[in-house]
């Protein structure tokens, strides 16, 4: 236990260390995101009352490219002067190094969101009276977007069309997670009043905590699902 | 053995078209009542368990491929995908005209339509996977299999996540006399036969291909 701990710190200051040098993916994340955020403003324009609704969907989008951008990296760097095969010489079980690269995904996205969040409040004039259901349910769609990411990033990184072949990939996936979630940042926006929650079209689930408890699940499903998985991912 | 079945299944597949569309009509929507297109739903439901079939035979596959690491499995996971790709975009043709001669939409969220159409994605996206991974074929087939059944655990999920919408589409649905029944069953059973017979060829066209690239 104590040398999977070991193994796994080792990995994930490796991989922290060399973006916060070389910064590769940061700042290009931050840009992608604050232009998706600015076109969707823009675009919101005409229709000033849905700026609560168009606010989460503008989050969720600039949150899945930017996440696409950071994940692809995550295996193209151990690509060039072929570190992967050093990384899988290594002692070190596969499940370990997928744990530290989602890691290091989760933490990219994390500091992505801290900058993007006071852009998307500012442009969309968003109130947010529910701060821990914020930051919340953007862990959860920020774990969400990690794990499969950084499963698909190993799968893709010998394609020539890796960044193409990624997206579809985690899009797929990710579609039914983009429900609850956008559900939920609509409850947290106050885009949908609260007396309205469980009535009406949301008569099933239709509560922030039932969105979160859904978002808890598929976490946790392919969270473990990806890490059983990645080694059969990862062998050449 | 294969042409006596091939046979059954295209003498079972006219028998029940044909009943269908003349003792076993179904009548047309209120609206409409000469309109012929709740007979669709000969073609629809039997298409929709034939794609969730043939995934679920996908997930099978995949873990005998990851369990075993023989090759026969990935054989039959990649027809089981052609085949259940062509059932998924009947399932969403066939539905989406329903759809709009009976509610007046093409597509609406609404969760059974949700759970269709991200089917026909999951295929497409694995099919679009199978075709761009380079790499040594034992690679392909693992990927492919570790994707498999990464999706499969996606549909649930969608059925999950689709209750947050109001559902349009009819829960169960009953036929007035066996004159409707019987054509229907008859419908799915050569449905079913259909798939696997083709999953049946496809499968040994495979395995002769890379017979002569090994060659």
């Amino acid at each position: 236990m104590r040398y999977f701990w070991f193994s796994l710190k080792a990995i994930f200051i490796k991989d922290i260390v060399t973006e916060l040098r070389a910064k590769q993916v940061l700042p290009t994340m931050i840009v992608l995101g604050m232009l998706i955020v600015w076109v969707l403003r823009m675009a919101s324009e005409a229709v000033l009352q849905s700026e609560a609704v168009i606010g989460p969907v503008a989050l969720w989008i600039a949150f899945l490219f930017a996440g696409l951008l950071a994940q692809e990296r995550s295996f193209a760097t151990e690509q060039q002067q072929d570190c992967i095969y050093a990384l899988l010489l290594a002692p070190v079980d596969e499940g370990t190094i997928y744990l530290a690269k989602l890691f290091v995904n989760i933490v990219l996205l994390s500091i992505f969101e801290i900058i993007i969040i006071p852009v998307v409040i500012v442009a969309f004039r968003l109130n947010i009276n529910n701060w821990p259901a914020l930051i919340g349910v953007l862990l959860l769609g920020n774990i969400a977007i990690s794990s499969v990411g950084t499963l698909f990033s190993a799968i893709v990184q010998l394609s020539r069309a890796r960044g193409a072949l990624l997206s579809i990939l985690v899009l797929v996936i990710l579609m039914p997670m983009m429900i609850p979630a956008t559900f939920a940042l609509l409850f947290v926006f106050g885009a949908i009043p609260q007396e309205m929650a469980g009535t009406g079209a949301l008569a099933f689930i239709g509560t922030l905590g039932s969105a979160v408890g859904y978002m808890i699940t598929f976490d946790a499903v392919f969270v473990v699902a990806c890490w059983l998985l990645f080694g059969f991912a990862i062998k050449e | 053995m294969r042409n006596i079945l091939l046979f059954v299944t295209l003498i079972l597949f006219l028998a029940s078209t044909w009943t269908a569309l003349t003792k076993g009509r179904i009548e047309g929507p209120s609206a409409n009542p000469d309109s012929p297109v709740r007979n669709i739903i000969y073609t629809h439901v039997p298409s929709s368990i034939c794609s969730l079939a043939c995934f679920t035979v996908l997930l099978v596959t995949a873990i005998g491929y990851l369990a075993t690491g023989n090759e026969s499995w990935d054989h039959v996971a990649s027809a089981t995908a052609e085949v259940g790709t062509v059932f998924a975009t009947v399932l969403n043709a066939t539905g989406s005209i329903f759809s709009r001669a009976e509610w007046g939409i093409w597509w609406t969220p609404s969760p059974r339509l949700i759970t269709a159409a991200v089917l026909w994605f999951l295929y497409v996206v694995y099919l679009i996977l199978r075709s761009s991974l380079p790499g040594s074929k034992q690679r392909r087939a693992r990927i492919c299999a570790v994707f498999a059944i990464i999706a499969f655990l996606d549909v649930p999920m969608v059925l999950y996540t689709a209750r947050f919408m109001e559902d349009i589409h009819k829960a169960s649905f009953s036929f007035d006399n066996w004159w409707q029944r019987g054509p229907f069953i008859m419908g799915m059973v050569s449905t079913m036969l259909l798939a696997a017979m083709l999953i049946w060829i496809k499968t040994d066209v495979l395995k002769i291909k890379s017979r002569l690239e090994a060659e």
